[in-house]
């Protein structure tokens, strides 16, 4: 069994290597170790979403049952997104699950996760407090998601104004990641920030 | 079938006297000292909850399952692995699927995923076929050792065996597809075991599938008693009490063996199936609010000592300074006078509106925990009524020994626990059913009846806790009016 897995890693490893995807520069995998049971993936923010000109990095594991079962992947570069936890990186996608075929690739999965970035499914949701923003407030969830880009994937679109909310935070002795997760949760509401991380 | 059935309860009548030790209390017949005797068609009018049903083994149940497969495999002219995926996929509506598949055969095949949506896909299956290289396992491969499902999708031997063996090892059976890639066609029984090699593997599958097939078929259900391997059927459409012959005989574990078709909770009737999961989920949430009740010692209200509740009787007496009190309203027991059990009852009230917003808060948690604390009281209670019965089976043995009488002599008594076994049983499901009723005149009768119930309860669980100084007459007539106000009370208020 992990005979195969192996094979199957190794024959993929190549495959996505030479796709012409990694040609654009849009998805990208490294070997972490050479059993080839860890991988390191790399997926490039879609155009036209919040997440464009980031890069987001990804935690690939293979289980000694692959292909027969899914591999475990998550984010390891923090995101906005109703899909993805703003915590932990889990991702909430059929494919890794109920839907994982034999057949499908590593490359199979950086596509649909990218597929993901461009089309959330907030019906679905693994962050509930993204989700609701993202179904509510669209233009607020935006905003946020294009800013979790910038400070973590390397985005381009610097938001001087809620930095200067978190600043202001930060000025209060809240350490820097708390503080953007309390506004962003709370719509970059600082008084209702602030006391929630007070209370 | 319905005298097939009073037949079986006869049986067990009979059988009174062969083995008093696990006479069951569903099987006493109270009336009987009636002269009723011509019950055989209107058993159901007489019981509401009276149900026609079966108890199955499996290989019963195999047999069963195995001529609609046949049937349907005939009538159709398909293999019966493709017959058994129609009849799962439709919860065994055989005419219904024979309807469809004259209607539209193609599309019955596809909705029941024995075939793929179009367009077939198989180009990418015959290019793997024919390079010899199998995709999942990514090795090549000789002609003769693919293999593959109606979508064409065509992989090795080896990947389809350890495909159904890693799903199999997760549990599932029936819902085994294809591994291509958006392919949703499930792999058939006899596609599966013509590849799988290992026995402990195709034994599970069988099992696994089997169960899938009775879990999807309205008229079959697994009996919730440990262990047990029994299947119920029934062709009731509402929620029934059943019991399981098998499990009766082998042990005195009374709540599992009564269930209903339809929710799969223990059997609850007063109580629909709704309302029971709402105070299920209810009784979860606040179980912390709750938690301090279910202590199992009280002070005597009178000298203060630390008693213990050691039997399942309500009424208690102090062992220190004899005061008879109630154990849940720590209530002098006189004033719970037989007439009208005040106890039972909560008394909603009638200023509530205009209270502040806590003070509902707090008079909700009262109203609950008032409902609550009666019902874990009886769940108890039951448990406790189940020790209760190894001491008397115990005493009796000692009589026996003693030759203080035959043990067809004392058989009366475990009669008696139990009537009140299923007595209490009812009454504790009636506390999740008076929770939810709106306050009215309904309510107020519900409560009344439920008041006169636990009062003949108590009463009787008195007399069987006090066996030895009690009368068998007195016993007897005690048994009959606690019968007598159950069966009223589910009579006026069962609407399943
Ligand atoms: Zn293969
Ligand atoms: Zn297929
Ligand atoms: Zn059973
Ligand atoms: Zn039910
Ligand atoms: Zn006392
Ligand atoms: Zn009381």
């Amino acid at each position: 069994m992990a005979n195969i897995a192996a094979l199957r890693i190794q024959r993929e490893f190549k495959e996505v290597i030479r796709s012409e995807e990694v040609a654009k520069c849009a998805i990208k995998v490294e070997l972490v170790n050479d059993s080839f049971t860890e991988l390191k993936g790399e997926i490039a923010g879609p155009p036209d979403t919040p997440y464009e000109g980031g890069n987001f990095v990804l935690e690939i594991k293979v289980p000694e049952t692959y292909p027969f079962n899914p591999p475990k992947v998550r984010f390891i570069t923090k995101i906005w997104h109703p899909n993805i936890s703003s915590v932990t990186g889990a991702i909430c996608l059929d494919i890794l699950k109920d839907q994982w075929a034999a057949a499908m690739t590593l490359r199979t999965v950086l596509l649909s996760l990218q597929a993901l970035l461009s089309a959330a499914e907030p019906d679905d949701p693994q962050d509930a407090v993204v989700a609701r923003q993202y179904k509510e407030h669209p233009e607020m969830f935006r905003q946020t998601a294009k800013h979790w880009t910038y400070v973590y994937a390397g985005g381009p679109a610097k938001m001087p104004d809620l930095d200067d909310k978190i600043r202001r935070l930060t000025d209060m002795g809240i350490e820097e990641h708390n503080a953007r997760v309390a506004l962003s949760s709370y719509n970059w509401d600082l008084e209702r920030a602030t006391e929630q991380l007070f209370s | 079938m319905t005298t097939e059935e009073y037949d079986t309860e006869m049986d067990y009548s009979d059988s009174d006297c062969g083995d008093p030790g696990y006479e069951d209390y569903y099987n006493v017949h109270p009336w009987d000292g009636e002269g009723d005797n011509d019950i055989d068609n209107d058993q159901s009018r007489r019981d509401p909850e009276y149900a026609v049903y079966d108890c199955l083994r499996i290989e019963e149940v195999e047999r069963l399952l195995n001529e609609d497969v046949e049937s349907l495999s005939n009538s159709l002219h398909i293999t019966p692995s493709l017959a058994k995926v129609l009849l799962h996929a439709h919860n065994w509506a055989l005419q219904d699927i024979i309807a469809k598949y004259r209607t539209n055969a193609s599309s019955l095949f596809i909705n029941s995923k024995i075939k793929p949506l179009p367009p077939l896909d198989s180009l990418s299956g015959l290019k793997s076929q024919r390079s010899g290289l199998c995709s999942v396992c990514v090795a090549i491969q000789s002609a003769e050792k693919f293999s593959t499902l109606t979508c064409g999708h065509s992989f090795c031997k080896d990947c389809w065996c350890m495909h159904f063996e890693v799903q199999i090892s997760q549990g599932i059976s029936t819902g085994i597809s294809c591994m291509a890639q958006d392919c949703n066609v499930l792999a058939p029984e006899d596609f599966v075991l013509s590849l799988l090699t290992k026995p402990n593997m195709r034994e599970r599958y069988q099992q696994f599938a089997f169960c899938d097939y009775v879990k999807s078929h309205p008229q079959l259900r697994f009996c919730p008693g440990p262990n047990c391997q029994m299947i119920m059927r029934s062709k009731e459409q509402r929620a029934k009490r059943v019991m399981c012959s098998s499990c009766k005989t082998c042990d005195l574990i009374r709540n599992c063996n009564n269930f209903s078709f339809r929710c799969g909770i223990d059997y609850h009737a007063p109580t629909d199936c709704n309302t029971m999961k709402k105070w299920l989920t209810k009784c979860a949430d606040d179980s912390e609010t709750a938690n301090y009740i279910s202590a199992h010692t009280k002070d005597c209200p009178k000298c203060h000592i630390c008693i213990e509740k050691n039997g399942g009787c309500n009424h208690m007496q102090c062992y220190n300074c004899k005061y008879d009190f109630c154990w849940m309203c720590l209530g002098d027991w006189k004033a719970h006078g037989s007439e009208y059990y005040v106890c039972s009852r909560y008394k909603e009230n009638p200023n509530i509106a205009h209270e502040s917003v806590l003070a509902q808060a707090r008079e909700a948690l009262k109203k609950y925990l008032h409902y609550y604390e009666r019902w874990e009281n009886h769940s108890k209670s039951l448990k406790l009524e189940e020790q209760t019965l190894e001491a008397i089976k115990m005493q009796i043995n000692k009589k026996v020994m003693n030759y203080s009488g035959t043990w067809i002599d004392w058989q009366h008594l475990f009669a008696a626990a139990s009537l009140l076994t299923r007595c209490r049983y009812t009454l504790q499901y009636t506390y999740p059913y008076a929770y939810y009723m709106e306050p009215g005149p309904r309510k107020e009768l519900f409560e009344y009846q439920q008041a006169q119930l636990e009062a003949e309860i108590e009463d009787l669980s008195w007399k069987i806790e006090h066996a030895e100084t009690t009368n068998r007459g007195d016993l007897e007539n005690q048994m009959d009016i606690a019968e007598k106000r159950r069966v009223t009370l589910l009579k006026d208020f069962l609407e399943v």
